[in-house]
């Protein structure tokens, strides 16, 4: 799914994050134990967290050099952020963000039936009947194959706890 | 031996397991075919469910879901042109065109046939060389779980992404993942920022489902719009005269997709793209060109993608090491139902091992026939909008998530490895080696430290061990290799020798 496309908008950024994160997995790695012994709990995690900063810095100068090569056309790269980060993109992840905060607040049942009327309804924009059969349905599967035939425990919901 | 056939049975005799065997098949053709849906995904949430199965029950649903799955992609491949995972890319070459012939369900029919001839090859291999392997692996010391740690990641990393430096952060940051709570040798914390929840290790589940489940969902949101062409199926039932015509062919790309699926950290995809490339060679006379609807290439890559399979199970069940991401996340779940992969397992629970074979022989039957039956059920169920498919998928995920422990936080992980997972997809990075980290991390931080107490702490002792044993020299040989051959050095000495050439 990454594609082959070279170049995307905020990819340099996305490096520099990469790179400033991995360092401070670094910081973090050496606090645990130092450089106090070669079988210590830190050595590990130091290890992989050098890894990380000199595959970082290697993904950050990559980035940098395409873009020198390609004199960044400006009107491409916009269209390129709205590829990675699409307003569709941000709109879902608020809706998935609510759903899991809402969820052990009034239970499954409520929440997926809440969440997957609005994200059908602003995804696929049918008449609103027809999400509201397709959530009924869906809950209802869900509910059926996993909480009565796999026994899976599903978030009762401590608002309301005992009616879903 | 009488032991060996009622374990191999077990799954054939008991009505339930059966049964079991048999839905985790037909749900793995359907998600596998499904675009959007991916094997390592579709692994990852159904598996969360059977945490709290008997262990039989989860082996035969994780047998048919993991050989239904990878042959499921070859579907939507063939009707569609969309491989419904990678390891049916090659499979999209040769079957779109035969289905624009008219030919799609020659082509399906073919497919399933080879995928499960293919099967049964690596099923055969994985009865045979199992034992062996893990005789032999008894011998393996901690540097030598290290090194193959090492080189599953790497192989992982670069095999499938876009750049190595790309491949060895995401197999890190992995591994760092792994790395957080209490360590389990001094119990000092590891990343835990003094917070008690964290003391118990980031869930790997809500890592495994954010990374494919979450993560992929958001993906597909760019592809929403995707229209579906329709083909037409007629005769399904392939003809025995090409059967027995590509059967050779079939058996030699069973060969390359077990041992593909064999090594640590190839899986499926590399091994159908290998068996099409020896297709290609090996046939001097095709009916029809290569690239418009060519049976052998079609016939290649499904045999080896299926053959890989019993492969992968090799390396899983004999080291403990995944084969690829989806046996990655299986050995999560084999370590959550309290079996220890390695090479005891055959020791200590001889039974589990006949029992998966028998399984996945099962599924393998169950394939032949859920491939040859339900075209036009499944060519409803394929073109489901991914308006729809989306919002199902987080709903399964966060189901999936939170059955494991009943524990609401797994399921906030969940988010945030989901939305680090798509940047990080967006970005050209695998996720795959992020997964094989997290499994692996643990296992060669403890190998590490236990050869570095070995040399009594002493550096110059530790890496004289690794070239005075010869196993564990031919391990770091083969490190060092996949190492350089991916350095910038490697690139130089290619343009120096081809400039040398043409002089």
């Amino acid at each position: 799914m990454s594609g082959n496309s070279p170049k995307r908008q905020g990819e340099r950024g996305f490096s520099l994050l990469l790179v400033v994160f991995s360092v401070t997995a670094f910081w973090q790695s050496y606090a645990i134990s130092g450089f106090t012994g070669l079988s210590t709990a830190g050595v590990f995690p130091m290890l992989a967290s050098a890894t990380m900063i000199a595959a970082a810095v290697c993904i950050l100068v990559e980035s940098l050099l395409e873009s020198h090569d390609a004199h960044a056309d400006v009107t491409v790269d916009q269209k390129s952020m709205q590829s990675v980060l699409p307003m569709r993109l941000v709109i879902m992840v608020l809706l998935i963000t609510g759903y899991l905060v809402a969820m052990p607040a009034i239970g499954f049942l409520l929440s997926s039936a809440a969440f997957l009327l609005a994200s059908f309804s602003y995804l696929w924009r049918k008449p609103f009947l027809v999400s509201l059969l397709i959530t009924v349905v869906s809950v209802a599967s869900v509910y059926i194959i996993f909480r009565k035939l796999f026994q899976v425990v599903l978030p009762n919901g401590s608002l309301i706890q005992g009616l879903f | 031996m009488g032991e060996i056939v009622s374990n191999l049975s077990m799954v054939w005799t008991d009505p339930w397991l059966l049964f079991l065997t048999a839905i985790g098949t037909l749900a793995g053709i359907y998600v596998g075919a499904i675009p959007g849906l991916s094997v390592t995904m579709a692994t990852s949430i159904l598996i969360s469910f059977t945490f709290k199965w008997p262990v039989n029950d989860a082996l035969a649903l994780i047998a048919g879901i993991f050989m239904g799955g990878v042959y499921g992609g070859s579907r939507t491949a063939i009707l569609l042109n969309i491989p419904g995972a990678p390891s049916a890319i090659a499979t999209a070459i040769e079957g779109y065109p035969m289905a624009k012939r008219g030919d799609a369900g020659e082509a399906i029919g073919l497919t399933t046939v080879m995928s499960v001839i293919g099967g049964f090859v690596g099923i055969f291999a994985l009865a045979m060389f199992a034992p062996v392997i893990s005789s032999f692996a008894i011998m393996f010391n901690s540097r030598d779980y290290l090194l193959l740690g090492l080189i599953g990641i790497l192989l992982v990393g670069t095999l499938s992404g876009e750049s190595f430096a790309k491949g060895a952060f995401a197999g890190a940051l992995g591994v760092l993942i792994g790395m957080v709570g209490l360590d389990p040798m001094t119990a000092e914390g590891r990343f835990t920022f003094g917070n008690v929840s964290m003391m118990g290790g980031i869930p790997y589940v809500a890592a495994m489902i954010g990374f494919f489940g979450v993560a992929e969902a958001l993906v597909q949101l760019h592809q929403l719009d995707v229209a579906v062409v329709r083909q037409r199926v007629d005769r399904i039932v392939p003809k025995l005269r090409d059967v027995k015509r590509y059967l050779g062919l079939a058996l030699r790309a069973s060969g390359i997709g077990t041992i593909i699926g064999a090594l640590p950290g190839t899986g499926g995809d590399i091994a159908a793209l290998l068996a099409y490339d020896h297709a290609k060679r090996s046939t001097s006379n095709p009916e029809v060109p290569f690239g418009e609807g060519c049976k052998e290439g079609l016939v290649a890559p499904e045999a080896a993608n299926n053959a890989a399979v019993g492969g992968a199970y090799i390396p899983m069940l004999t080291l403990g090491i995944p084969g690829d991401a989806v046996t990655a996340v299986i050995i999560g779940a084999l370590f959550i139902h309290g079996l220890k992969p390695g090479p005891l397992l055959l020791v200590e629970t001889p039974h589990l091992f006949w029992f998966i074979v028998g399984a996945l022989s099962l599924a393998n039957i169950c394939l032949l026939i859920f491939g040859l039956t339900g075209i036009r059920i499944f060519t409803k169920i394929v073109e489901c909008p991914k308006g729809v498919l989306i919002p199902l998928i987080i709903v399964l995920s966060a189901v999936g998530t939170y059955a494991i422990q009943n524990n609401p936080v797994h399921i906030y992980w969940m988010l945030l490895f989901g939305i680090i997972g798509y940047f990080m997809k967006m970005y050209g990075f695998q996720v795959g080696p992020v997964i094989l980290g997290v499994i692996l991390g643990p296992m060669m931080d403890s190998n590490y430290r236990r050869a570095m107490l070995g040399a009594r702490g002493d550096m110059g002792t530790f890496f004289w061990n690794f070239v005075s044993h010869p196993i564990t020299l031919v391990l770091s040989i083969a490190l060092v290799a996949m190492l350089l051959s991916q350095t910038p050095l490697m690139r130089w000495f290619n343009r120096w020798r081809t400039a040398r050439q043409r002089r």
